[in-house]
């Protein structure tokens, strides 16, 4: 499999998985490892250098393989977004960013407006700046034009589990883009993202659905391997989809016909 | 007993997108079909939970349960979020007859010097806790909103989140408490029935039911990102109070796009006045509210503190409740000298340390969060 290109990273996994809503760190790290994500996010909120027992960043430091990619979720607009990241890449040492701005706490739906005026700062500033968007093909545009190193439209709502509810949109942010975009946020079974990588999705990123399964590792380990299986059979040439059958007497067969 | 309780309950007296009374038929008249169909629903509305309140719904209790816990861990995930109250003073102007703090009662009056809030908040910070509530009573010259603010700026250079649970303020105070690191506020109505919050809040500055139910408004065009607000249950008919806190959250939720509400579900406890309960809710009743509210708003906090016994709190974590207090002292000074529980503002019922505490959470499979904030986004 090629690899997935993020700025001037590079990266086998096209899984990225996220590290909030689990039962426990060590389930977390477990589920991390499983599903082979060398790009995990996790909330600046999350990092607490006092007390080890409820720090997310030290324990996923620790990983080989794994690059850090802190979020800024919490923020409720772009300044508050810039100072985040400008605090998480010091203390994490890493330059990608996750920029999130949701400023309704309860449907954490994005901010096109700040997600915009803050990847504009951040890839400025030489983040490797990846926005979670709404699924909006125009936005879409006008981030890949700001500098940002991929896009992430959301399927349907953070932990929501709705699936691809926004693929014919996603879609035309695909047919478009000149940069990665990855489904972030509502997926909730392995075939979702399966179909997001077949579709034309560079990589999907997944959290809930991992944090809340059942046995948490064997589901990375199923996204990990549904995000394989699409990206291979996209890659491999999906036959066309016919609505009807091909009709055995072609209606321009008389446009060959000699004069 | 609760069509007994229901039938005395007819007075209108709620301010209009208050009022309560125009859904309590669809409360008393539901049937077992219309509480699986509110459970169905994806876009629960207010008849909706007016069922989920009914008797009828009383008899799904489990199949209420199981939906709660669903989109708890749904939005949540599978932790609980904790945070810790401290009192900064109990001296009090306010006339609440049910509370431990009001101005009648005899018991000694007390608050923090800066020395004291400094040992105080070292004594959190060793529990590990990183959220904290501070209160007071109603204004008063000992304890005035200047040293409410400053206690916020102590606080705040020493913990991610601080909020604050006093007297209602000017939308002026409440951007200078933004401005000093507070993050949010917490003011319960206690009563949504005018009538009955004048008959309980016999003098003072609390006593003006519309300067207080304003105050959340206040709070967030100040700037605050939440607001915690909740019913006293027990003071007013239990079911009656939920549907107007319903409509409250329904008008925040509304008027201020970008605030953070949580809900809160106070039951009136035991205090030292000897104040009795016109309404008891048992805990059957409260935790058919507590998931009523979950399945309405899936995203929205639901809170529950250590007023609550240990058996309960270990019951509602996760399938319902996804914020908890942990180690409260409800006296000025506790944490520290552990001074007498009989002059607390009200009685605590779970009094397990933050270690116990979080290893039945982890028991449970959930894990115990601390740290869900950070400085830099005041």
């Amino acid at each position: 499999m090629d690899k997935l290109k993020l700025g001037d990273l590079e990266f086998s996994s096209r899984l990225l998985v996220g590290t909030g809503k689990f039962s426990d760190v060590e389930t977390m790290v477990a589920a991390v490892k499983a599903s082979g994500a060398e790009i995990v996010t996790v909330a600046l909120r999350r990092f607490n250098a006092n007390e080890a027992e409820d720090d997310l960043f030290g324990p996923l430091s620790q990983l080989d393989r794994v690059t850090l990619m802190p979020n800024t979720s919490g923020a409720r607009n772009a300044k508050e977004a810039v100072r985040a990241a400008m605090l998480a890449r010091e203390l994490s040492g890493s330059k990608l960013i996750k920029v999130e701005i949701h400023p309704n706490p309860h449907h954490l739906m994005p901010d096109p407006i700040e997600t915009y005026e803050a990847a504009q700062t951040l890839a400025a500033e030489g983040f490797v700046v990846m926005p979670y968007m709404p699924a909006d093909p125009v936005l879409a545009k006008r981030l890949e034009d700001a500098g940002c190193a991929s896009v992430m439209p959301l399927g349907s709502a953070i932990g929501s589990g709705h699936g691809l509810s926004t693929r014919e949109l996603v879609e035309l942010i695909i047919r478009d883009s000149g940069i990665p975009v990855i489904v972030d946020a509502g997926l909730r079974a392995p075939s979702e993202a399966a179909a997001a990588t077949e579709m034309g999705c560079d990589a999907v990123l997944v959290n809930s659905a991992i944090a809340n399964a059942g046995d948490p590792s064997a589901m990375g380990r199923a996204f990990a391997d549904a995000v394989t299986t699409g990206y291979a059979a996209r890659q491999a040439g999906l036959m066309a989809r016919l609505d009807h059958a091909e009709a055995t007497s072609p209606l321009t067969a008389f446009l060959s016909t000699p004069e | 007993m609760f069509f007994v309780l229901f039938r005395g309950y007819c007075m209108n007296n709620f301010p209009d997108w208050l009022d309560p009374v125009p859904y309590m038929a669809q409360v008393e008249q539901a049937q077992r079909r219309d509480v699986l169909a509110a459970l169905a629903t994806t876009q629960p509305t207010i008849a909706e939970f007016a069922t989920l309140l009914s008797p009828a719904a009383t008899d799904e209790l489990e199949a209420l349960a199981q939906r709660a816990k669903q989109l708890t861990r749904g939005h949540f995930g599978n932790t609980i979020q904790l945070y810790a109250p401290l009192y900064l003073s109990n001296y009090c102007t306010g006339g609440c007859s049910y509370c431990g703090f009001s101005s009648d009662r005899k018991q000694p009056r007390h608050k923090l010097t800066e020395a004291q809030l400094q040992t105080e908040m070292s004594a959190l910070r060793q529990m590990h806790i990183e959220e904290i509530l501070l209160l007071t009573g109603e204004r008063t010259p000992q304890a005035n909103f200047d040293f409410l603010h400053s206690s916020v700026k102590a606080a705040a250079a020493h913990f991610p989140k601080v909020t604050v649970e006093a007297f209602g303020m000017t939308e002026d105070e409440y951007r200078v408490l933004n401005d000093a690191g507070c993050t949010g506020i917490t003011l319960y109505q206690e009563t949504y029935d005018p009538v009955l919050y004048e008959e309980c809040h016999r003098w003072g500055e609390k006593r003006d039911f519309a300067y207080r139910i304003a105050a959340p408004d206040r709070a967030f065009r100040a700037g605050l990102r939440t607001v915690g607000i909740g019913a006293l249950l027990g003071l007013g008919n239990p079911i009656a109070e939920s549907i107007s806190l319903y409509q409250h959250a329904i008008h925040l939720m509304k008027t201020h796009w970008q605030g953070g509400i949580s809900l809160s579900f106070p039951r009136l406890r035991p205090e030292s006045g000897g104040f009795t309960s016109p309404h008891p809710a048992d805990e059957k009743r409260l935790a058919q509210i507590i998931f009523a509210f979950r399945i309405c708003f899936p995203n929205v906090p639901l809170v529950l503190s250590t007023r609550e016994a240990a058996a309960f709190r270990d019951g509602m974590a996760g399938i319902g409740i996804n914020k908890m207090s942990v180690a409260s002292r409800t006296t000025v000074g506790g944490y520290e000298n552990g001074r007498a529980e009989d002059e607390g503002q009200f009685e605590i019922d779970d009094g397990r340390d933050v270690e116990t505490f979080c290893s039945m959470l982890r028991q449970q499979h959930l894990e115990p969060v601390f740290k869900n904030w950070d400085a830099v986004f005041r």
